[in-house]
């Protein structure tokens, strides 16, 4: 018996934590073969989301695991260990009742099978076969039970490794590795993971749409683990798609709750949706169950925006949202952040949002975000997930010259325009001057598309930048210009001049680029 | 995507007001002058483009207009274009030329 013990040590052995899940059992199976003395031996492992047992590993029946064998819980041999959580023996199978069809084929005779227990949850099972009758003992199942509680640990470390591993790059993979470029605005984010390490379903999300409109969202997925980490993409994919459709919050997030309550059905979440406007003057909002934003403008303290809050996603499709618009003047910074930044275990929420909102001031998203991060979360590990994320409005002092390429395609025009506008905006210059100076860009961009490149296409540049008392913008491109077709080209060089001071067009080998001069009456006189 | 709607109501039985609003640029100008074309029939004497609602118009949505023109000039149609005078494409309209095709005024007659 102690020479039995020995190779149960052995069998568990420290040694081989450098083999993966399906080596380990491989291993540890050819083992047990051995210390049997059995013909076959196999290990099951139960999927909770398909309530079936797979086969994992197997010796001596290599082809389960090469069929994939699944049995359902209750059925089969395994099947019932499984569910009466505890040793079975049969001595005489009667193949009526084998699930497993190459158990049959092989003429198993004799089979011991424990459960491998974590707790009192089975999270499999290990059986082993032999073709000649066995009487086996309840010494050997014994014997079988002290392996399969330690392969049971051994195989619920590794898979729950695993399983955070792939949960942490998921979640990575799903967060934007870069926030977009949008001239007047900054960002800032941040993700934590919770006080384990373990990832969990927050997100933040920043994306650009076709209209000029910018979407923000920032979302909590009830859960923990790879199993959140999934949906999260899944809700966050499906938020993207539909913003492609809508500007209105309450409306994307009302799709979203019609999609949850059709594809996820077990899921909740809790989301704020914000869209700016292309002008970036207005911010629309809506939050279903999620905590509000903190908003700050220069010279006034930080609050916490009034909105009403709606239900989760996920709970009920039928129940009305609600939009609030806000102001976004240049110099505001808003903060949006999941629950985890606020919670605090034997603290009131409210007491957190108070920190936050005392934490928040007017500056570079960046700083902000920092100042957040280190007065919320210290030195301390949150305990759930946390995700911030900081927009802000430059204010003028801080706006630099404007830079964009696009591609050259018609679609691009749209964009440009509504770039444009934003800086020109937040230069001072007036209505009048605005309209004008858009139409003159526009044009030189639109003669971009147009002329400058084959159908292999290219980008178009535009560079805008003050020269008080003028502003200076400059579209460049990398083609070379056909010779104009139609009457347009000299429609739009005529409104180039019309709209602004001046208007020089250098071609060279390497490209072509437009000048365009006018002075602003905010800069100064001329 | 540039968007822009166009919305006709009929006058009376020879004379129909379209009204443009939204934006028209290169991305978009072959949508909006279809939309134009499939509400003028053969039997109209008179036709007033209303662009008050237009926020961007460049030279491809000139071409629109213009084209318009030329093509209601040869069935005898006339346009009218009415562009008020705090517009944002009042200046684009008057440095196109149109005052060849179309009358430009702030407000109907």
């Amino acid at each position: 018996m102690s020479d039995r013990l020995r190779r149960i040590e052995a069998v568990t052995d420290t040694a081989l934590a450098h083999l993966d899940v399906e080596d380990l059992l491989t291993e540890l199976l050819d083992r047990v073969r051995d210390l049997l003395d059995v013909d076959t031996a196999a290990v099951l492992l139960f999927d909770p989301t398909a309530r079936v047992l797979v086969a994992t590993a197997a010796r001596g029946i290599e082809e389960e695991v090469r069929q994939g064998v699944r049995i359902p819980l209750g059925k089969g041999f395994a099947g019932r260990i499984a569910t009466e959580k505890r040793p079975v023996i049969t001595e005489k199978v009667d193949h009526a009742h084998v699930l497993n069809p190459i158990l049959r084929d092989k003429g198993i005779h004799s089979l011991l099978g424990v459960p491998l227990l974590i707790g009192s949850t089975v999270i499999g099972v290990l059986h082993v076969g032999t073709l000649s009758t066995r009487h086996f003992t309840d010494e050997d199942s014994l014997l079988l039970q002290l392996v399969a509680d330690r392969v049971a640990l051994a195989t619920h470390a590794r898979t729950m490794q695993i399983e955070q591993a792939v949960a942490t790059t998921l979640q990575r993979s799903l967060l934007p590795a870069e926030l977009p470029t949008v001239p007047g605005l900054e960002f800032a984010a941040r993700y934590v993971a919770g006080g384990d390490g373990e990832v969990g379903g927050d997100w933040y999300d920043v994306f650009g749409l076709p209209s000029g409109w910018l979407c923000i969202v920032v979302g909590d997925v009830v859960g923990r683990g790879l199993c959140a980490a999934a949906t999260m993409g899944r809700l966050r994919s499906a938020l993207r798609a539909y913003a492609l459709e809508c500007t209105d919050p309450a409306h994307l997030l009302d799709k979203l709750d019609q999609q949850m309550r059709h594809f996820e059905p077990d899921t909740m979440a809790t989301v704020l949706c914000a869209m700016v406007e292309p002008s970036c003057e207005q911010l629309h909002l809506s939050s279903a169950g999620h905590p509000p934003p903190v908003s700050v403008r220069p010279g006034l303290p930080a609050a916490v925006l009034e909105l009403p809050i709606d239900l989760p996603a996920g709970v009920d499709a039928g129940r009305p949202r609600h939009t609030s618009t806000m102001a976004f003047p240049p110099g505001t910074d808003i903060c949006l952040y999941t629950d985890g930044l606020i919670e605090r275990r034997g603290s009131p929420l409210d007491a957190g949002l108070e920190r936050l909102r005392r934490s928040v001031f007017a500056g570079p998203a960046e700083s902000v975000c920092a100042a957040v991060m280190s007065e919320l979360l210290g030195a301390d590990h949150p305990i759930d997930d946390v995700a911030v994320l900081v927009l802000r409005r430059q204010d003028r002092a801080e706006m630099g010259p404007l830079h964009l390429r696009m591609p050259a395609v018609p679609v691009s025009l749209g964009l440009i325009r509504a770039a444009v506008r934003r800086w020109l905006t937040g230069t001072g210059a007036d209505t009048d001057e605005i309209a004008g100076l858009l139409v003159a860009v526009g044009e030189a961009c639109a003669n971009v598309v147009e002329h400058a490149y084959g159908p292999g296409g290219g980008t178009v540049d535009v560079h805008m930048t003050i020269q008080p008392p003028d502003v200076v913008a400059t579209i460049r491109d990398t083609g070379r210009w056909r010779a104009p077709r139609g009457q347009v080209r000299g429609r739009g060089i005529t409104l180039m001049r019309g709209l602004s001071d001046d208007v020089r067009i250098e071609q060279t080998g390497a490209g072509t680029h437009v000048v365009i001069r006018a002075a602003l009456a905010s800069q100064g006189p001329r | 995507m540039t968007q822009a709607t166009v919305a006709a109501h009929r006058i009376h039985d020879t004379a129909v007001r379209i009204a443009i609003s939204g934006e028209i640029d290169l991305a978009n100008a072959d949508v909006v002058q279809r939309r134009i074309l499939g509400v003028i029939t053969n039997q109209l004497t008179e036709v007033s483009v209303d662009l008050s609602g237009v926020t961007y118009i460049d030279s491809a949505g000139l071409r629109v207009l213009l084209r318009l023109g030329t093509r209601l000039e040869t069935l005898q149609i006339a346009l009218e274009l009415l562009v008020p005078p705090d517009s944002p494409t009042r200046r684009v309209i008057e440095l196109s030329g149109m005052g060849e095709v179309a009358s430009v005024r702030p407000t109907p007659d």
